[in-house]
């Protein structure tokens, strides 16, 4: 009788899932609720869990409880500790959730909510979920292995370099790209850019307190850091209203890049102790409790999305980022959906904490179901806004023109109607000289967010408080991947450097660390200045870059995961990490193509240096201007060339793979694998 | 709902590095000091710095 109704109960879920998803594809017309789209997601997510997810934990990688996981078996206090599974679920969650899945599903949503929506809830089930699983799960039968170990023991040494370099260049695109969501977020703002300051000393207090005053005492620094924090955000209000104080605080994009480089130089070769970790454990902890209080948030307000389903932009000509859906929306929502970067940290940490296999299913699965509920709430945020208001923030001057009205005339041409009163009343609201022009996601996600809290705590009399809150939450833990990963792009440089002169190789070497430090944040500073000075807003570039280069790790991930299924069971169960590999091999190399050679100049790199040269060979350009153009041409094919370097290597990785499984397939070659040999668990239920 | 505090509490904990620094001075028979705590956090910094940050 139980399972009759267990059944029954999945009969309802499914349903309710199949209703609310085909409510919001065919609804046209009137705002529709956001609640449809929670629906929607959770019933798809869990039906996704607890059949599909259940599916392969048993018949694809078959999970045994039995044997012992390293955690067990290298137990040593430190890395290796057989963790609690609820525990290791949300240490994961906060590992893998950063920027990604808010900014990507915002600045999808100019394509309309529904495109994003679907790729976000179908993504996460097929794709994203199955490679964070499977590789947590090849991790974890080899000891915990990095993915480039794993992917030079099964796939050869292509693989493993390949996926070496990948990560590198991903770096670089991805920290000018946040740095980049900062800087237009904070320009001219001198309440967001006093907050945002405020939080280094604040760190730096932190680091002091925990290393000397208050050691081990981690939570109780990170709720003094916490309220201090918060206090940051009112003292920015006042100093925004202080003729005085304001200009102190108030930069141009310039500017703020020329800082956050030089802030990413230093804190890369301060101890970590002192900014870095502080900073890391509050944004962890500050992350969590906003994503939380914004599900919350919508549950409680279920706010109407004033979005259409599509916009007029499906046909390529969007004002945020060029091109069509297929490719774009897949690899603009890259981390909601499917990340690359999630290999990485299911090939890190998580593997040698496992304290039974069958853990692996809501460790790797279900977290990555949960980043895809962000992801999904994060276009709910951005959604609820008005379109006018939206393309008004995020559409860059060098599209809809440098004024308030040449702006709203051509926005509201495009049938999105806004006034520049209506911005300039929002504006005034928010405690903001302007919002134009406020590309790169961060700013219309906080509207978006600080409507929806507004509406639940404190109404349009605070707005400004949560804008700037949820500015702050965004940009906290953007300069903490800042810093982190130029930190750890001088490790790999310092390590790649050692090959040359054997000194580099010591960590704390000071030249070394200097050296590799300024190669790192000259490299990522570059984009950043380009995107800084790119008429087009720089993220209709860059944020490509980044999706292209993260989906190209994730292409590695998947090889791996096939190549490892392969050698397991054959052909047989290949399709479950082959099918989202298909896809996402689509996807990549479509807008990598579509990047360099496309001849629309918004879209091709190559073709916008052309139209540019053009316009210089036809003295077009004023004479001031011509140094200026003549950067953006060397930028442009730049692109093209990073670009075209991404296509290569995963088309390298691809062959190679393609070689390596149909030589195993044809009895060629050996399907040896490198899991660890099979050790009975005797760990107790107590200990877990 | 008292089960369901201690569990967000032992997570905050776990993302602190406070579990992990009680299993390292019960692991090597140490007591709480503020050298043993620089010395279990500068190991446990230098493993997590070397790897990159999710997007």
């Amino acid at each position: 009788m139980q399972r009759l109704l267990g059944r029954f109960a999945w009969v309802l879920v499914s349903a309710l899932g199949a209703l609310c998803l085909g409510g919001i594809a065919i609804h046209r017309g009137e705002p529709i609720n956001s609640i449809w789209l929670v629906l929607a997601g959770a019933c798809t997510f869990l039906v996704g869990y607890r059949f599909y997810a259940g599916f392969i934990a048993a018949k694809v990688l078959c999970l045994d409880d039995r044997r012992a996981t390293p955690a067990e078996r290298l137990r040593d206090g430190h890395d290796f500790e057989p963790t609690n599974k609820w525990i290791l679920f949300g240490h994961h969650f906060a590992a893998i959730a950063g920027p990604g899945p808010l900014v990507g599903p915002t600045l999808a949503a100019q394509f309309g909510y529904l495109p994003g929506t679907l790729w976000i809830i179908l993504g996460a089930v097929i794709c994203g979920a199955v490679q964070d699983f499977v590789v947590l799960f090849c991790s974890m039968r080899r000891n915990g292995k990095s993915l480039g170990q794993m992917a030079r023991e099964e796939m050869g040494r292509t693989g493993g370099i390949v996926a070496m370099i990948a990560v590198l260049m991903i770096m670089v695109i991805l920290l000018a790209v946040v740095a980049l969501v900062v800087v237009n977020a904070l320009k001219d703002s001198p309440w967001g850019t006093f907050t945002i300051a405020a939080t280094m000393p604040i760190a730096v207090l932190m680091g002091l307190m925990l290393r000397y005053w208050r050691p081990g005492r981690v939570l109780e620094v990170s709720l003094l850091g916490f309220v201090l924090v918060v206090a940051g955000v009112f003292g920015g209000q006042w100093v925004s209203r202080s003729a005085q104080f304001a200009p102190w605080f108030t930069f141009s994009a310039i500017t703020l890049a020329a800082f956050i480089v030089i802030y990413g130089f230093v804190a890369s070769a301060l101890p970590v102790w002192l900014l870095l970790a502080p900073r890391d454990y509050l944004s962890t902890f500050v992350k969590l409790g906003v994503v939380m209080l914004l599900a919350l948030g919508i549950i409680a307000v279920r706010p109407q999305l004033q979005m259409a389903p599509l916009t007029r932009f499906i046909d390529g000509t969007g004002p945020i980022f060029a091109g069509k859906i297929f490719p774009f929306c897949f690899i603009t929502i890259a981390c909601g959906a499917i990340s690359g970067f999630h290999a990485l940290i299911s090939s890190g940490t998580s593997p040698k904490m496992i304290a039974r296999e069958g853990h692996a299913l809501p460790v790797g699965y279900g977290s990555m179901l949960l980043e895809g509920f962000v992801a999904l709430m994060a276009m709910i945020a951005a959604c609820v806004l008005e379109p006018g208001v939206f393309f008004a923030v995020n559409a860059p001057a060098g599209i809809v023109g440098a004024t308030p009205q040449a702006a709203v005339a051509s926005i509201t041409s495009w049938g999105f109607p806004v006034t520049a009163d209506q911005m300039a009343t929002l504006a005034r609201h928010v405690g903001e000289q302007t919002l134009f022009a406020r590309t790169g996601g961060a700013p219309s996600l906080a509207l978006g967010m600080a409507h929806i809290f507004a509406r639940g705590v404190g109404g349009d009399a605070i707005l400004g408080f949560w804008y700037h809150f949820a500015i702050m939450f965004e940009a906290l833990f953007i300069l903490t991947i800042l810093d982190a990963g130029t930190r750890v792009g001088r490790f790999m440089l310092q390590d790649l450097l050692g090959h040359v002169y054997a000194p580099f190789h010591r960590i704390s070497w000071m030249p070394g660390v200097v050296i590799a430090s300024a190669a790192m944040v000259i490299a990522w500073g570059y984009f950043l200045f380009q995107g800084v000075q790119d008429p087009l807003g720089g993220i209709n570039s860059l944020w490509p870059l980044f999706g292209i280069a993260n989906q190209l790790l994730a292409t590695i991930a998947l090889c791996l995961c096939t190549t490892i299924l392969i050698k397991m069971h054959g052909a047989r169960y290949m399709w479950v990490t082959s099918m989202p590999l298909a896809w996402l091999v689509s996807a990549t190399f479509a807008a990598s193509w579509q990047k360099i050679f496309s001849a629309v100049p918004r879209i091709g790199f190559l073709a916008q240096a052309s139209q540019l040269q053009s316009k210089l060979d036809a003295g077009l350009v004023v004479a001031s201007k011509i140094g200026e153009t003549q950067t953006l041409i060397f930028n442009a094919s730049l692109d093209a060339v990073v670009c075209g370097l991404f296509l290569l290597m995963t088309a390298l990785v691809l062959a190679d793979s393609i070689r390596l499984w149909t030589g195993i397939l044809a009895g060629v070659r050996r399907a040896q694998t490198h899991e660890t040999p099979f050790v009975p668990s005797r760990l107790n239920a107590e200990e877990i | 709902m008292r089960r369901f505090l201690a569990f967000v509490l032992c997570l905050l904990r776990e993302i602190g590095d406070e579990n992990a620094y009680r299993r390292h001075l019960a692991a090597h028979g140490l007591t709480h000091s503020a050298q043993e705590w620089q010395v279990f956090f500068d190991a446990k910094a230098r493993a997590r710095y070397q790897r990159a940050k999710c997007c």
